[in-house]
């Protein structure tokens, strides 16, 4: 399952003391409807601001943002907080795993959020980390994980509720070169068969180069790029 | 695996996040033990002066009527006797006479209360050597005089018998015919003698008083009610609670003002639950944020933080509730605390666990608490997830 993403004109400033930043501004995007598409750009620059507006972690300062056709202005904080539940899985950087919860029990947040019985989460978890290889390390603590392993444990919790929209911010750029391509073979790998509509942001060139589009963000609008 | 609610399931599992966070745990027990301390310390206490006031109204009733009458001038003192007396609950009425007087003994004298009595040496005189008719003496004045039955004292009245010669005392010389315990040092100086007696020492202008006994105080209370249809007119009815209308504020005062001391001890504990929620969502904004970037929704955030602050309350309430309660029982049971007889009307200190105290106590420990918690969990239900993530 997978939607569509469709960005007009879209606008974002932060105050930096008596500084006011503008980081996005007058940003237009179109993404299809199962395509996978890697952000460049340098530090900075607002990578990881667009995709917390895709996400709806964060409201544009003007502009309209469509995500499989539902606008997310027009929602309210429980409306959105459903939206995210439902449409879009996230992994970040330093993967924000909860550390008093096992890794099977991370995987599972998501469904206890939504409601879904325990047994259900618990056995839709357990088969999720099997399928990335994390079979012996259920009950094991986030402190206990490597870096790659927590990672993937992360990615098994953005898949876990299939959503059609998935929003990675430097997924491997926490990790050593060997786990972060591990990482992100099984990002794609996942992404094509689950079908998901797939944004991720990187500074590894060779990772974005592997992507069905690449874009560079440069002065607060996106321009179809190289590496 | 959990089969709790969501905020439930989080809140336990912040609750024992020792692993990494042994500071926060050290303040979350802090706040428990806090809370426990506050709630023991308020039991005890109010148990101790439950026990303390029990005893003391007691030994105060013991020696006050339960009913006393005092009849206008001119009544008929044995009508009005026979009146209340008809009255079913009435389980004894007894004409009495009070005054002052002066006892005078071995070359010694003091000022007396004196108290004539009709049929009988009347309930309030208690532990009586004996129930004949005649002079009893408490029994700390007659150790301190070494009196014994049989001995012969005077009585002085204050009101004179007037002669030919001027103004003459009356005054009445009988044998003790025995003792009854005192009590308390005020009523030390109190002797009881035959009415006949004391009509002689207080004349034709004493006032009649009828002293009425119902068994149970709160029988006294509902008989009082009654009592002025049978009775003649400006009759004044006084019940125990009347009687001691002073003493019985004075007791609740002090309760009251007990209690808002100690519960001082309960505020502190509050503020600490306070700062200790707010370190923890400190700690754990990048979780929350996660939380609220997964579609937990932000009426869950804050009950994951109530959750947190009921545990640690109940866990403290709990606590305290066992060490309070255990511990007045294992005082009053064993009667650790003794007391000094010679200075005190008992020789430990007595502990009794009200309910309604107790109630009170949790009741508002868990209010007062709880509602601390509501800061904390406001401020997670307004994080936005965007700024909780940042890093």
């Amino acid at each position: 399952m997978s939607v569509s993403i469709r960005v007009r004109g879209v606008q974002k400033a932060y105050r930096d003391g008596e500084r006011r930043v503008q980081v996005l501004n007058g940003l237009d995007l179109e993404v299809q409807a199962g395509e996978f598409v890697a952000i460049v750009g340098p530090s900075g620059c607002g990578k990881s601001t667009l995709l917390h507006l895709l996400g709806a972690l964060d409201i544009p300062d003007a502009g309209t943002i469509e995500v499989g056709g539902q606008g997310l202005a027009d929602m309210g904080p429980r409306r959105l907080a459903a939206f995210r539940n439902r449409t879009i899985g996230f992994v970040f950087q330093f993967q924000e795993l909860l550390g008093d919860f096992s890794a099977l029990e991370n995987v599972m947040l998501p469904g206890r959020i939504a409601g879904k019985s325990s047994a259900w989460a618990q056995k839709r978890a357990q088969g999720l980390l099997e399928e990335v290889g994390l079979q012996d390390r259920l009950d094991h603590f986030p402190s206990q994980l490597s870096g790659g392993e927590r990672q993937r444990v992360a990615l098994c919790r953005a898949l876990f509720m299939e959503p059609p929209l998935l929003l990675a911010d430097e997924p491997t750029g926490n990790l050593d070169p060997e786990s972060g391509v591990q990482v992100f073979d099984l990002m794609l790998d996942l992404q094509e068969r689950h079908g998901t509509t797939a944004l991720v942001v990187t500074h590894n060139p060779d990772l974005a180069n592997r992507c069905g589009r690449l874009l560079a963000l440069e002065g607060g609008k996106l321009h179809a790029g190289r590496c | 695996m959990s089969r709790m609610p969501l905020p439930l399931w989080v809140a336990a599992r912040y609750l024992r996040s020792s692993r990494r966070d042994a500071f926060i745990t050290f303040l979350s027990l802090t706040a428990a033990g806090g809370i426990a301390l506050g709630v023991a310390a308020l039991i005890l206490a109010l148990a101790a002066l439950s026990g303390f006031q029990s005893a003391l109204k007691e030994e105060v009733l013991s020696r006050t009527p339960q009913i006393e009458i005092e009849l206008p001038a001119g009544a008929d003192p044995e009508a009005a006797r026979k009146a209340v007396q008809s009255i079913d609950e009435v389980r004894s009425a007894q004409v009495v006479i009070r005054g002052g007087g002066w006892l005078l003994a071995r070359g010694r004298s003091r000022a007396v209360e004196v108290v004539g009595y009709g049929a009988g040496l009347p309930e309030l005189f208690p532990e009586a050597t004996s129930r004949s008719s005649g002079l009893y003496l408490g029994d700390g004045l007659a150790n301190l005089w070494g009196l014994q039955p049989g001995d012969v004292v005077e009585i002085v009245s204050p009101v004179p018998t007037l002669t030919p010669v001027g103004p003459q005392p009356r005054v009445r010389r009988l044998p003790v015919v025995g003792t009854f315990e005192a009590g308390r040092a005020e009523q030390e100086d109190r002797l009881a003698l035959p009415l006949t007696e004391a009509s002689m020492l207080f004349g034709a202008s004493a006032v009649h008083r009828l002293v009425v006994d119902c068994g149970d105080l709160d029988v006294a209370l509902g008989v009082a009610g009654r009592l002025p249809a049978v009775l003649p007119a400006e009759s004044t009815v006084r019940t125990w609670r009347d009687l001691n209308r002073v003493l019985f504020f004075a007791l609740r005062l002090e309760k009251t003002l007990m209690f808002i001391a100690v519960f001082l001890i309960v505020v502190v504990a509050g503020m600490s639950l306070v700062s200790d929620l707010t370190l923890i969502l400190a700690s754990k904004r990048p979780e929350v944020g996660m939380l609220g970037a997964m579609g937990a929704p932000p009426s869950s955030l804050r009950q994951i933080f109530l959750w947190l602050g009921a545990l640690l309350v109940g866990l403290g309430a709990v606590i305290g509730l066992t060490l309070g309660v255990g511990g007045s029982w294992l005082l009053d049971r064993y009667e650790l605390l003794a007391l000094p007889s010679q200075v005190y009307f008992l020789d430990h200190v007595p502990f009794l666990v009200r309910a309604r105290d107790v109630l009170a106590i949790v009741g508002t420990t868990v209010i007062l608490t709880f509602s601390c918690s509501f800061y904390a969990a406001h401020r997670a239900a307004s994080l936005w997830p965007v700024e909780a993530l940042r890093r």
